[in-house]
């Protein structure tokens, strides 16, 4: 099941993601070359990009329930046949909202949303439903506008798919038929939930819309053995470009054979005119399924098509203006009998009219295969094993058979960039091991890759872990050439790096660490605490503690880019238990060997002090540490070493 | 000195039920509350990493008045009642008098940070009950004169002895209701589980507001809240001074005010003031939602949930960079103002 079955909430509104950029170029992260100008706001990598303080939130905002699908077909989009059209869709309450971030300055193709809640709520205030958004990265990040963003300065969009977990219907679900159907299909606490966010805003244009982008979402049931962050059904691949860009380029569809209904979602694919997902296009478009077998790459020269190749469904009826806010861009169109056994195993076409012509616009990937990585955004530490699922489908039905081969990426050197060098990927090899790289599909077309962390001291030099990344194939099937997606499915991983917790840390263990997030966070720093001070940090050490041994799942969580090494974490927390306590022990190991010396230079060795202080010759030693306790007495008292190594005024 | 009516501390002495002091318990939890407003936009005025003694001073004593929130909330629990903090009614009206009618005429603003709003504000709301140079008045004499008002710290004590008299030793709250947390010593935040609990924890809130009667050092040895004001009014830290009379005098660091560090926030900025569909006018709006996210927040802990507190803990950090965030944008179509924080009631 999934977001694409019924019954089904569509909902839409407004996201804010107040993600921070300084971190967007990896040369940011480099102390030796940081400089003030990286954090601020500009463009280049002199400057901190578009929204240097930023501060990861993520959010829901001005959400409405637009439509409602039952179970039997029918649907309402007004809130005089369903209460539930125009109740509000919010985050959390009575804590922070959620968190957008990316993996790392290497890989910002698959941001993840993190600790985000979703909550259905009345006018009246009461919440019907209430779940916790489990952590996924975007996919399918494709053209959205057609006026190429240049209002919000982002004409892409992508998807979270994803799950609901956790879910809490409220006393009031009863009251809505749409809830009550949805709760009779819930599967172990769970819902589908698919969110398609698209014109958001780099810009501080004059709609005030900066760093707000559109969203449309589903939510659908969800069924055991289903993949959590992508929908295990067919795909629809766009083949005609327009300029540089391909519209319709990635749309996932289902057809329930039961009741022929065809479910296909243009909510991440149609093309808009505008960052507020107006649609302008008017052009006629119709569903067909393929007579014979398309393959062809996408290209800006058309392909036409005679009525031969296809069986007609039906015309893809959409119009102007907020038609894709209202809906959410699915369709659900009754497949006619002569196509209902054709489209069982041959592709969908979307195909534009023209007068008596037609041209092929997307098509359904060859021989309708979908093979996906579930966790296709991994964070591991040495010696953690981690899982990705793999699910194969062709037409949308598992394969059971089958090999899912595993491609390393090859390394990439190190090279010169502008501020300094831009550290290559993908090694040492050693970083990864697995339990096989051809995984044989088994039962409902699944098979699992265990990863292995090894333990990896700082290839990157100047930043934490390595970036490597994985490609998959289904053996005896050749890349889909319309399936440009593939390069952002891959399975992108940062292996962090190897680090012992030390038994006495110091503050010279963390402080590079917390330079770079003093560097990488102005917001930190301007504003709540100088990461990069040891007595600053000291002030704070409660609640940095607090933060720091947050749950990975709290919108609390320090540090939120959640790229931190599992054994750096510790160690910081180990050092705010400690209150810098191991630091005093240090310096006073360099206090008594200067003492020491500082006697020796006076002519006082210690067996000279034995004979000439007669009332101490029994012990020398004793002496000597009661210089260096009445020294640690001093110093705790906050008086500085150079003050009190002039042991004649102890 | 602020002045409470007497007909508050008249319905104190009337109560002849723990139902009867709900109300007046909860008008104990709003006026703590109605404070931190105030005090926040003068913190949050201060240009980042400016000014940072005057910073210190003002964040540790909104940190004492959430403290007193609490532990009037704790009280609430306590005594079997139920504190209401998510509604349009807990939140006070700036510009606008304290709640229970305190302080008279005194109209407390939302502003920036000025020796003056220092001065005539909240000092004014701190202000002893017995000011360290006037003579003792003891809390007998009020027994069988009431006068026609009292101080906040009057209020507390007559409220302590309202419920020593008619509070049953085994308290009707659920003890499961008190909150507490790792940020506040076992000192001074406690679970309220005995009458004797409620007395020392009323201590605590008028002795860190007013001090001792006999010293500005309240018993934890804290300077209390009018005179760390004080010393932002006069630039000087308080210090002990064994040629003072009351052994403290203001002959400490220099605690230099320059109001060039201060952003010029418009006095208690609306949201309704900035037009709708610009950026200022979304911060805003993400300042109040955050805002009653977080009273939301903090009503769900006091009702039953206790260990949400620490999930608040996010939301006051949200509030903080969100508010020091609009006091350095220059306010649209108002010349020479930046955006101050608004905290309005939005659900």
């Amino acid at each position: 099941m999934s977001y694409l079955h019924k019954p089904r909430i569509i909902f839409s509104g407004d996201f804010i993601s107040d993600v921070s950029t300084v971190n967007n170029d990896v040369a940011h992260y480099n102390n030796a070359t940081f400089i003030p100008s990286f954090q601020e706001f500009g463009q280049g990598s002199d400057n901190g990009w578009w929204n240097p303080e930023g501060g990861a939130t993520f959010a829901f905002q001005d959400c409405l329930i637009k439509k409602v699908c039952y179970s039997d077909g029918t649907s309402a989009n007004d809130s005089s046949i369903d209460d539930l059209v125009g109740e509000f869709v919010q985050g959390a309450e009575g804590r922070s909202a959620g968190k957008m971030v990316d993996l790392d300055p290497q890989q910002q193709g698959v941001s993840e949303l993190w600790a985000l809640r979703l909550r259905i709520v009345t006018k009246s205030g009461e919440e019907v439903l209430a779940g916790d958004i489990f952590p996924t990265a975007f996919r399918d990040l494709q053209m959205r506008q057609t006026d190429g963003g240049k209002v919000n300065g982002q004409p892409l969009g992508a998807s979270w798919t994803t799950v609901l977990e956790n879910i809490v219907w409220g006393e009031k679900a009863e009251n809505y038929r749409i809830l009550k159907e949805l709760k009779a299909l819930t599967n172990d606490n769970r819902l589908a939930v698919n969110l398609n966010g698209f014109g958001y805003y780099y810009a501080h244009a004059a709609d005030g819309r900066f760093s707000l982008g559109k969203v449309i979402g589903s939510i659908g049931p969800w069924f055991e053995g289903e993949p959590h962050t992508f929908t295990a059904e067919r795909r629809l691949y766009g083949t005609k470009r327009t300029g540089s860009s391909t519209y319709f380029n990635f749309s996932n569809f289902r057809f329930d054979e039961d009741s022929s209904l065809l479910s296909i979602d243009f909510g991440n694919s149609f093309p808009i005119s505008n960052s507020l997902g107006n649609v302008a296009i008017k052009n006629h478009y119709m569903l067909g399924v393929a007579n014979s077998a398309f393959s062809n790459s996408p290209s800006s020269t058309a392909v036409d098509l005679t009525t031969s190749e296809f069986t007609a469904i039906g015309d893809l009826e959409y119009s102007q203006g907020d038609w894709l806010m209202k809906t959410g861009g699915i369709i659900d169109i009754k497949v006619p009998q002569d196509a209902i056994d054709k489209l069982k195993e041959n592709q969908l076409l979307l195909i534009r009219k023209t007068g008596s012509s037609y041209t092929l616009v997307a098509r359904e990937s060859i021989d309708g295969l979908n093979f996906r990585a579930d966790q296709m955004v991994q964070r591991i530490d040495a010696d953690d094993e981690s899982n990705v699922d793999f699910y194969a489908r062709k037409w949308g039905k598992p394969v059971d058979s089958g090999t899912i081969s595993i491609q390393r990426t090859p390394p990439n050197k190190t090279v010169p960039g502008p501020i300094c060098p831009t550290p290559g990927n993908n090694f040492p090899a050693s970083g990864l091991s697995f339990n096989s790289t051809a995984l044989e599909l088994g039962q409902n077309g699944q098979t699992q890759l265990k990863i292995t962390g090894g333990r990896i001291n700082n290839p990157r030099k100047y930043l934490d872990g390595q970036i490597y990344f994985l490609g998959y194939s289904l053996e005896g099937t050749s890349a889909d050439p319309a399936n440009t997606g593939m390069a952002g499915d891959q399975i992108s991983i940062h292996l962090r790096d190897y680090f012992p917790v030390p038994d006495r840390p110091t503050w010279s263990d963390i402080s590079d660490t917390m330079q770079q997030f003093s560097n990488l966070y102005p917001i930190m720093s301007k504003y709540l605490v100088d990461l990069a001070s040891r007595e600053a940090v000291l002030s704070k050490r409660k609640i940095l503690l607090f933060a720091f041994s947050q749950d990975i799942n709290s919108p609390m969580y320090m540090p939120v880019t959640r790229d931190l090494s599992e054994g750096k974490r510790l160690t910081i927390m180990k050092w705010l238990k400690s209150a810098g306590a191991n630091e005093q022990t240090e310096s006073f190991a360099v206090a008594e060997g200067e003492a020491a010396g500082a006697m020796k230079s006076a002519g006082k060795s210690v067996g000279a002090m034995r004979e000439s202080e007669a009332v101490l010759a029994d012990e020398p030693t004793n002496f000597h540490k009661e210089i260096i306790n009445a020294m640690r007495l001093k110093m705790a008292q906050g008086v500085s070493f150079e003050a009190v190594k002039d042991t004649s005024k102890l | 000195m602020l002045k409470i009516a007497a007909h508050h501390i008249e319905a104190i002495q009337k109560a002849e039920t723990l139902q009867d002091l709900y109300p007046l318990v909860q008008n104990a939890i709003e006026l703590e509350h109605a404070t931190i407003p105030p005090y926040l936009t003068a913190m949050f005025s201060i240009k980042p990493g400016k000014m940072q003694d005057i910073w210190n001073i003002i964040h540790s004593i909104v940190i004492e008045e959430m403290l007193h929130m609490t532990i009037s909330s704790n009280i609430m629990n306590a005594l079997g009642g139920k504190p209401a903090i998510d509604n349009a009614k807990f939140v006070p009206e700036y510009p606008g008098g304290l709640p229970m009618g305190i302080g008279g005429d005194l109209v407390v603003n939302l502003e920036k940070l000025s020796k003056d709003v220092v001065k005539n504000t909240f000092m004014e709301i701190e202000e002893p009950e017995h000011p360290l140079d006037i003579p003792v008045r003891t809390l007998e004499s009020a027994d069988t004169t009431v006068p026609d008002f009292h101080t906040i710290g009057e209020f507390y004590e007559y409220l302590d002895k309202k419920i020593q008299e008619i509070a049953p030793d085994d308290l009707p709250g659920d003890p499961k209701n008190q909150v507490t947390s790792p940020f506040f010593s076992d000192d001074v935040l406690f679970p309220i589980l005995t009458k004797e609990d409620i007395s020392k924890a009323i201590e605590i809130i008028v002795e860190q507001g007013e001090g001792t009667s006999t010293s500005p050092i309240d018993f934890e040895g804290e300077i209390a809240h009018y005179y760390r004001f004080e010393e932002i009014y006069l630039g000087k830290a308080l210090k002990k001074d064994p040629t003072a009379p009351d052994g403290y005098s203001f002959s400490g660091e220099e605690i230099p005010f320059d109001p060039d560090e201060v952003f010029p926030i418009f006095p208690n900025t609306k949201a309704s003031m900035l037009d709708v569909g610009t950026e200022e006018r979304r911060r805003v709006d993400e300042f109040n939602r955050a805002y009653y996210s977080l009273l939301n927040g903090l009503h769900r802990t006091f009702n039953g949930e206790p260990n949400h507190l620490s999930q608040t803990i996010g939301l006051m950090f949200d509030i903080k960079l969100l508010a020091e965030k609009l006091c350095g944008t220059p306010f649209p179509k108002k010349s020479g103002f930046n955006i101050g924080p608004t905290f309005e009631f939005v659900d």
